[in-house]
């Protein structure tokens, strides 16, 4: 199972700059749990204290969102996740 | 009815398939809200000034800082200290003489952001912050008018079009998410291309050609140098226009 992760480049100063990776995982959840054991500084910044996705975050499967329950949502080899912020800049 | 000045001053435009002088009276005619002058603001106002869209009514608080001065192209050095709506304002005019430009100093609230939009045709969003967009979005959702929304961080920016009713709007897709209006990192470049897409869809809207960022979230990566679009769809629970 090989989900490919996006990252927006702002996590760049956190990854090596590695914004494409691979992981395995049957839910968005343990793809995210597996992001977080190569570089675990985004644990920090994707979830909250409950380990909820905090909501200025989004994560779309495919090019399409994931929410609500969006750590439950399953995906399948050769799925792509990105993983999105909310930007407010003008 | 364009007169000889306008046609050959649009005559590369006019050109256009499915443009025509029929959509240069409709850009004359037009009049568009835009809501901030700054790094959005000054490429979509630029636009549209030189496109001609009859009556530009643009609205921001802030005065001009040096700090300003690496995206918000509309305004100068020897600006720095003033209203950035009358800066803005006086070089529109000097672009074009021939629409009508309306500043607005004043702070988008819940209590004047209908009066400010007043009869504009579309909304176009160049702030800064979630809160004030919110505020937009749920304005043009209960004018049904269109809600051309842009924004950006750093080397990323996003766009989409909201038509009220009948695309998903950005309560939709945010679900009232805020993020803290902190200063922000940002090169010139990425607010001028967003700002530059949201410009040409306001355009596309009011002539009626083409088809509009609607249930889509286009994201700029300037880095990877890609554009990355995202399917949204409306939210039958939207508390902005899930009764529409």
């Amino acid at each position: 199972m090989s989900v490919e992760i996006e990252l927006p480049s702002i996590f760049g100063r956190y990854t090596e700059n590695k914004l494409n990776l691979k992981v395995g995982g049957k839910t968005v959840g343990e793809c995210l749990k597996a992001l977080f054991g190569q570089f675990p500084k985004l644990k920090e910044l994707l979830l909250n204290k409950e380990g909820k996705l905090q909501r200025t975050y989004d994560i779309y499967i495919n090019g399409e969102s994931s929410y609500p329950r969006e750590m439950t949502k399953p995906v399948r080899d050769g799925d792509k996740l990105n993983i999105v912020f909310i930007i407010y800049g003008g | 009815m364009l007169t000889e000045k306008e046609l050959q001053r649009y005559d590369r435009q006019i050109m256009l398939y499915g443009f025509g002088e029929e959509g240069q009276e409709k850009l004359k005619k037009a009049k568009v809200f835009i809501a901030g002058s700054g790094g959005l603001g000054s490429p979509i106002a630029i636009y549209l000034a030189a496109a001609g869209v009859g009556t530009i009514r643009i609205a921001d608080h802030d005065e001009v800082e040096l700090s300003n001065l690496n995206r918000q192209v509309l305004h100068w050095e020897e600006d720095i200290g003033g209203g950035k709506a009358d800066s803005a304002s006086s070089k529109l005019k000097k672009m074009n003489m021939d629409i009508r430009v309306e500043s607005i100093a004043r702070t988008i609230t819940g209590a004047n952001a209908a009066r400010l939009v007043g009869d504009s045709d579309l909304i176009v969003d160049a702030m800064d912050n979630l809160p004030t967009r919110y505020l937009l979005n749920k304005t043009a959702v209960e004018k049904r008018i269109p809600f051309i929304h842009g924004a950006v961080y750093g080397f990323e920016g996003r766009a989409m079009t909201v038509i009220p009713g009948k695309s998903a709007c950005l309560n939709c897709i945010y679900h009232g998410a805020t993020a803290p209006s902190e200063k922000f990192p940002v090169i010139g470049t990425t607010p001028a291309v967003i700002g530059c897409i949201q410009a040409i869809e306001a355009i596309k809207y009011i002539v009626g050609i083409g088809e509009l960022l609607t249930d889509r979230l286009l994201n700029f990566d300037a880095l990877g140098m890609k554009f990355t679009e995202f399917k949204v769809k409306r939210d039958p629970a939207c508390e902005h226009c899930g009764k529409l």
